[in-house]
């Protein structure tokens, strides 16, 4: 179900309806029913790899708290006969049994992940090792129906083992309420990645209806709406038509369209997070924030803390965190010790587990060469600049910059947003089959000027005039963004636009309701799909 | 807590130490830096900090971390 259809919007509303209108202890049963309903509707088969994976969650969780609660049982009864190494030998052995417990639940949930999603880049792989030895190829044209949101729900179910692993998190005894967090429809195709100690929360209380919710939900849903078909969907067929056969433009619209592409990702991807925080806003469930104006990042590092910020906060928890910690890691930054120095040990133990999580994110992101080096393109930048840091301190002190001065930070946004536009634009025309670096190589070395507003901006095929009645409204609506991410360094928009007149407000919404309803057009362009509900 | 004191002075130079209390919240440790800390207090101390202590709590100032590394060397 998309959720720009109309299908969609009558199916939230309805459920919001009966949401409120049935007794709160059932509210949470009504999320798991609409969420069934989300996955039957985008294919039946598809929900029972996620029941699957909900009874692999729910047996191993079990399993997980019952061995430490025995273990503590066990010990709390014999306090008195163990001694101190008997009883850390106890609890050795119960640690050793849940992490075999956690191991295989985990590569339980990544067996289907990389079956799916992964199958046809592996056997590429494989079928690239057979040609060297003149071999044939293994079939790799079979097709397999990916489950929605597959590439969510397993972090998510990950996430919740470990923490009840870890005493983080108690294990949740009802399968149906597992079910709801692993299911839950506002956040499967793209997120957020949330950590069951927060959602459950949120999910499994008791839910008042109030107006501020509503008129607050409302608002940023139609704001969400507004970035996704008004800005991202108009920008996407100029990107596509510029990405695909940027060797027939100037170096001047292949920049153009790196920071259209840029903005449309940006639209989408936090568009879809405003449409589905705002819709949870309105059923008084909060979900945690994926963005903070990433484009206004001073680092690559910060950028990624602003930008898909529960993937990040994800990654650091359950793959940096345990890895860099890991007895190999310590011992591996010993070892260094002696030859290298303290400084430099140092820095190896925290450099190579974030390499692995780098590689972990491209992966994660596409199952291809282009964004696994796209990731190691974001790490190698990050590392450097951590490597380097006394290098800048000093180069700081000797051009005598001031830190907080507007210029240097500015410089620092503009620096940083190229990096990551550059990264983003190679690795986004090379899944589309063309070669990055040959279009950024284009960017800034074809130099003819464009001469007419046409070569600047060339019409896409089959558009015609439409198309820059459309752009002229993306333009209008990046203006709006723009300003909105600067107001929103002091508190949400949403607070200055209650002050206005209800009457005005109701025109505003109106207005902003009609621009994207006639927006709905472009769904005929081949747009209106997420981009990120593709990762 | 002079000892600690150094470390932190090695890994992040020119910081307040002394007196600052917003170490994870200002950013002044990331989690690469907390890493670099984590290694050289479990050698300095002869402690073993786990993943589960990795929580800003344990790490927005000196006084945290000395508690930290207090309750561990108990346990």
């Amino acid at each position: 179900m998309s959720i720009t259809a109309l299908s969609f919007v009558v199916f939230i509303f309805a459920l919001l309806a009966i949401y409120y209108l049935l007794p709160k202890k059932f509210q949470w049963v009504v999320l798991l029913v609409a969420s069934i309903c989300f996955y039957i509707y985008g294919g039946f088969t598809t929900i029972i790899y996620v029941l699957i994976s909900a009874a692999c969650v729910f047996a191993a969780t079990h399993l997980l708290q019952n061995q430490a609660n025995k273990t503590k049982a066990f010990i709390k009864e014999h306090k008195a006969e163990l001694t101190r190494e008997e009883k850390k030998a106890v609890k050795q052995k119960s640690k050793q049994r849940r992490r075999l417990i956690l191991t295989l639940a985990i590569l339980f949930n990544l067996a289907f992940l990389g079956v799916f999603k992964y199958s046809h880049f592996f056997i590429d792989q494989f079928n690239a090792v057979l040609s060297i030895f003149h071999l044939a190829p293994v079939d790799n044209t079979f097709s397999l129906i990916v489950p929605l949101g597959i590439s969510y729900y397993t972090l998510m179910a990950i996430g919740y083992m470990a923490d009840v692993y870890w005493g983080k998190a108690q294990a949740q005894k009802n399968f149906l309420k597992v079910l709801l967090f692993i299911s839950f429809f506002p956040q499967i195709t793209q997120g957020p990645i949330s950590e069951y100690n927060q959602l459950s929360g949120e999910l499994f209380k008791e839910h008042q209806f109030t107006y501020d919710n509503f008129s607050r939900g409302f608002q940023r849903m139609l704001w969400g709406f507004f970035k996704k078909m008004v800005i991202a969907d108009a920008l996407a067929p100029y990107v596509t038509w510029i990405t695909t056969y940027y060797d027939k433009f100037t170096g001047i619209t292949c920049i153009v369209g790196a920071l259209f592409y840029m903005f449309q990702l940006y639209a989408d991807f936090s568009g879809y997070m405003d449409i589905m925080c705002g819709y949870c806003e309105m059923l008084d469930i909060r979900l945690a924030e994926n963005f903070n104006r990433p484009y206004f990042s001073k680092s690559l590092s910060e950028l990624w803390r602003r930008w898909h910020i529960t993937l990040g906060a994800w990654l650091r928890t359950y793959v940096y965190y345990p890895i860099a910690m890991s007895k190999w890691n310590q011992t591996l930054s010993q070892k260094c010790k002696k030859p290298l120095g303290e400084y430099a040990s140092g820095k190896i133990a925290a450099t190579i587990p974030l390499l692995f999580v780098w590689f972990v994110i491209g992966f994660w992101h596409d199952a291809s060469w282009a964004y696994i080096l796209w990731g190691f393109g974001n790490a190698f930048v990050i590392i450097l600049s951590e490597w380097l840091s006394p290098v800048y301190g000093r180069m700081k002190t000797a051009l005598k910059i001031r830190e907080n001065a507007l210029p240097y930070r500015a410089f620092q946004c503009i620096r940083t947003f190229g990096i990551f536009t550059f990264l983003e634009i190679v690795a986004a025309v090379q899944v589309l089959g063309g070669n990055g670096y040959q279009y950024v190589w284009r960017a800034f070395t074809n130099h003819t000027l464009p001469r007419t507003l046409e070569e600047l901006f060339p019409s896409v095929e089959g558009l015609g005039g439409q198309f820059l009645l459309m752009l002229l409204l993306a333009f209008f609506g990046l203006g709006l963004m723009f300003v909105f991410s600067l107001v929103q360094r002091k508190k949400p928009v949403r607070d200055y636009f209650n002050k206005i007149p209800l009457f005005l407000r109701i025109v505003i919404m109106v207005v902003t309701v009609l621009i994207i309803v006639s927006s709905g057009v472009q769904a005929s362009w081949g747009a209106g799909a997420f981009m990120y509900a593709n990762f | 807590m002079d000892e600690l004191l150094e470390i932190l002075k090695k890994i992040k130079p020119g910081v307040d130490f002394e007196h600052e209390t917003g170490l994870v919240e200002k950013r002044i440790l990331d989690s690469m830096s907390i890493i670099r800390l984590v290694s050289a207090l479990n050698n300095a101390f002869d402690i073993e900090i786990q993943v589960t202590d990795l929580v800003p709590e344990n790490f927005e100032s000196a006084a945290s971390i000395m508690a930290l590394v207090e309750r561990l060397e108990d346990e």
